[in-house]
């Protein structure tokens, strides 16, 4: 549903739509329930003439009841949001399906910088493609990413995959997402990162097949020094 | 009064009030031109000394043109976006909050109107005597005494920071500067600093630079 109003593009952007939808109905449900019975009680018990206002101290159980009843069955609905919220995680955070390639991401202040594998299919190796501020990925297929931030914490955010991930100084993590589409979107950081963070924005360049193969030949060391070289 | 007489009043109001109306939109430009530099400030320092612990040189006091060229590259893509060239992706998104040209004319015109300052050394082991004979061919474009020269988009080089000096050098060298589309002046400063052989070779011309500074 959430995807009506905004692009959704990796396998698991619905789980975490229908997540928050989820939370977002019963917190909704419940907020409006305890509006409308508030702003009615005090309709119903306002300043009347002849009638003294009286001094609750709560502990009779017919008024503990208003606390105790609402109490159990939020608590009944948040069952239903951490078997949800576990689900996603699991997921999302742990289940990491088989990667058809790797790509290493870099925060820093204030850009992205990323690691393809060049034609080669692997990183680290002398074929990598570099760049800055630009990933190319294929749709349909599995990719792991390492997530480095070369100063302060930095979070790597994808808002078309629902995927956000904190990128920690000294650590590699470890994800991954699967694109359902092509086209080009918006990468953002979503942790302060300092005076620049809120221009610290990169793109993500979800292509076919067959671009995607044309981008990393175009783009593989090897080429680019042919093309250099007249 | 006569009529020669009232002409003259008149025109010396209009002139009077288009001085007024003339000063007050320079005032703005130059309060605009301020509050961008804030912005620069964070980094660069209130006078524009610079920072060596941010990596940011310092800019006070140089040329216009060149203080807008390296901006227009930043916001541009031609610096910036290597992927080695850390302190320049850092200055990168900085030169993309400006959004006109006009408010890269502004800040440009207002650090060239700070005083320079004498930037201190923090390199040590450079033979100036033997840079000022490696500095020749860095004469033509940058100038004898480092001022550099706009006709050949040579930048000034004095009143530089020294530990800037050499990492540029070193970026040139590396092909992490001079190496984007467009940027045909870096390409040739690419290309000029394949000729320093060595990171002494760096160090001597820039120990002479330093001798330079005003």
């Amino acid at each position: 549903m959430i995807d009506r109003y905004l692009v959704a593009l990796s396998t698991y952007a619905s789980d975490i739509d229908d997540l928050i939808l989820l939370i977002g109905v019963l917190v909704g449900f419940w907020f409006i329930l305890c509006e409308v019975a508030f702003f009615y009680l005090i309709w119903k018990f306002r300043a009347k003439e002849g009638v003294r206002a009286q001094y609750m101290s709560g502990e009779d159980p017919k008024h503990k009841r208003w606390i105790t009843w609402p109490h159990l069955l939020v608590l009944v609905c948040d069952l239903f949001i951490v078997v949800g919220a576990v689900r996603v995680w699991y997921d999302v955070k742990q289940n990491l399906p088989e990667p058809y390639e790797t790509v290493r991401v870099i925060g820093q202040q204030w850009a992205w910088s990323f690691v393809h594998a060049g034609p080669d299919g692997k990183i680290d190796t002398a074929d990598d493609i570099k760049t800055v501020d630009e990933l190319h990925i294929q749709v349909g297929k599995v990719y792991h990413f390492k997530l480095e931030a070369r100063d302060v914490l930095h979070s790597f955010s994808v808002p078309v995959f629902r995927l956000k991930q904190d990128a920690i100084p000294g650590r590699i993590i470890t994800g991954w997402f699967e694109a359902t589409g092509t086209g080009e979107y918006d990468i953002q950081c979503a942790e302060i990162c300092g005076i620049g963070h809120g221009v610290m924005a990169g793109r993500i360049i979800i292509e076919s097949a067959e671009k995607h193969a044309s981008w990393v030949s175009s783009q593989s060391p090897i080429s680019l020094a042919a093309v250099a070289t007249p | 009064m006569s009529v020669s007489g009232k002409f003259c009043a008149a025109a010396a109001l209009a002139v009077s009030l288009g001085i007024a109306v003339g000063g007050a939109s320079l005032a703005r430009a130059d309060e605009r031109a301020a509050e961008l530099f804030q912005l620069c400030a964070t980094c660069h320092g209130d006078d524009a000394s610079g920072n060596f612990l941010y990596g940011a040189p310092a800019i006070a006091g140089m040329a216009e043109w060149s203080v807008k060229t390296q901006l227009t590259k930043f916001r541009d893509g031609q610096r910036g976006m290597h992927f080695d060239d850390i302190f320049g992706m850092r200055m990168r998104p900085m030169a993309l909050t400006l959004r006109s040209d006009e408010d890269i004319d502004r800040v440009a015109a207002h650090v060239a109107s700070m005083p320079a300052t004498r930037p201190e050394a923090e390199l040590h082991g450079g033979d100036a005597a033997n840079g000022k004979t490696l500095y020749a061919p860095c004469v033509a474009c940058h100038g004898m005494d480092g001022e550099g020269r706009e006709q050949l988009s040579g930048s000034p080089l004095a009143n530089v920071s020294d530990w800037y000096l050499l990492r540029q050098l070193e970026n040139f060298k590396a092909g992490v500067r001079g190496g984007r589309p467009g940027d045909q002046t870096g390409a040739m400063m690419r290309a000029m600093s394949g000729t320093l052989s060595d990171e002494q070779v760096m160090k001597d011309i820039i120990a002479h630079i330093m001798t330079l500074a005003k």
